[in-house]
């Protein structure tokens, strides 16, 4: 390696591919319900896509069963989801602007916590957490989009975890079935299909594609 | 009046025609009638469960209108 290149800066982050898209996406606020295995990994997919703002919500704290699928670290035991997964995504990028909510989300504070964001993923585990944020969310905001998932577990085959569009701002991710009440394992390599398909669903929303 | 109803997921088991899939199917409902009516009288079980129409949130007590595409999705758990 040549010594002006061994001590040249490292490349930017985002690189300027295309600049109205990357000032685009550093504008925009997405807001991740739930920093399991959906959204850890979807929240470091955003942040390496450059979405500038990130609003990371849960009440939980990193226990050893996450590691299976969540991006998390043995030495992250302990500490507060919202807390390890910023520090985590600081080191990817120092300067990430990130708002770390430590609550358990219910219709009374769920519309107050995201409605300031451009786009919400919804990644929570339980089917009736799930069904609350997408009720009062598409009950009380229908413009504000909503990036969902349901049906990530087991061993199906990952090209059956797609992505609709259910309502008019509402996005489902998952094969709508696979449900870990039956029984079935959350495997790191469908689970994180699934955070892939609702980050670049919200990538696709915050640049104006409409699904297919 | 017809509405066009989608069940998804295991719900579709539900469907009056005993037939897989949430291809929606036409249903002939007298005036007035509630979502929370279709609901019942599809026999769905008791669980969480989302509500559109036309691509619009719902709820049970509203009321449905000739053509509308009526959307009921059960989330499943996992994360």
């Amino acid at each position: 390696m040549p010594a002006d290149e061994h001590n040249a800066c490292p490349p930017p982050l985002v690189p300027s591919d295309d600049p109205a898209m990357r000032a685009r996406l550093a504008a925009s606020h997405v807001a991740i319900i739930g920093c399991g295995g959906l959204g850890s990994n979807a929240a470091a997919m955003l942040l390496r896509s450059g979405v500038g703002h990130l609003t990371l919500i849960d009440f939980d704290v990193v226990e050893k069963g996450n590691l299976n699928r969540q991006l998390f670290f043995h030495d992250q035991i302990g500490m507060r989801k919202t807390d390890a997964l910023a520090g985590t995504l600081r080191r990817i990028d120092p300067d990430a602007a990130l708002t770390l909510v430590h609550e358990c989300m219910t219709p009374e504070n769920l519309l107050a916590t995201v409605g300031g964001a451009d786009v919400v993923i919804e990644a929570v585990d339980r089917a009736e957490v799930k069904a609350m944020i997408t009720n009062v969310l598409c009950g009380a905001a229908p413009e504000l989009p909503l990036v969902g998932a349901s049906g990530l577990a087991g061993v199906r085959s990952a090209n059956d975890v797609v992505t609709e569009q259910i309502g008019e701002h509402f996005y489902l991710i998952g094969d709508c079935t696979s449900d870990v009440r039956d029984g079935l394992p959350l495997l790191a390599s469908r689970v994180m299909v699934a955070a892939a398909h609702q980050a670049h669903a919200a990538i696709r929303i915050l640049l104006g594609h409409a699904e297919p | 009046m017809q509405v066009n109803v989608a069940l998804f997921a295991h719900l579709s088991s539900f469907q009056p025609d005993g037939e897989a899939g949430r291809r929606p199917r036409a249903f002939d409902l007298p005036e007035g009638t509630t979502v929370g009516a279709v609901i019942e009288s599809l026999g769905l079980p008791d669980e969480p469960r989302v509500l559109f129409i036309n691509g619009r949130h719902a709820d049970e007590d509203t009321v449905l209108a000739g053509g509308d595409r009526l959307a009921i999705f059960p989330p499943v758990a996992g994360g």
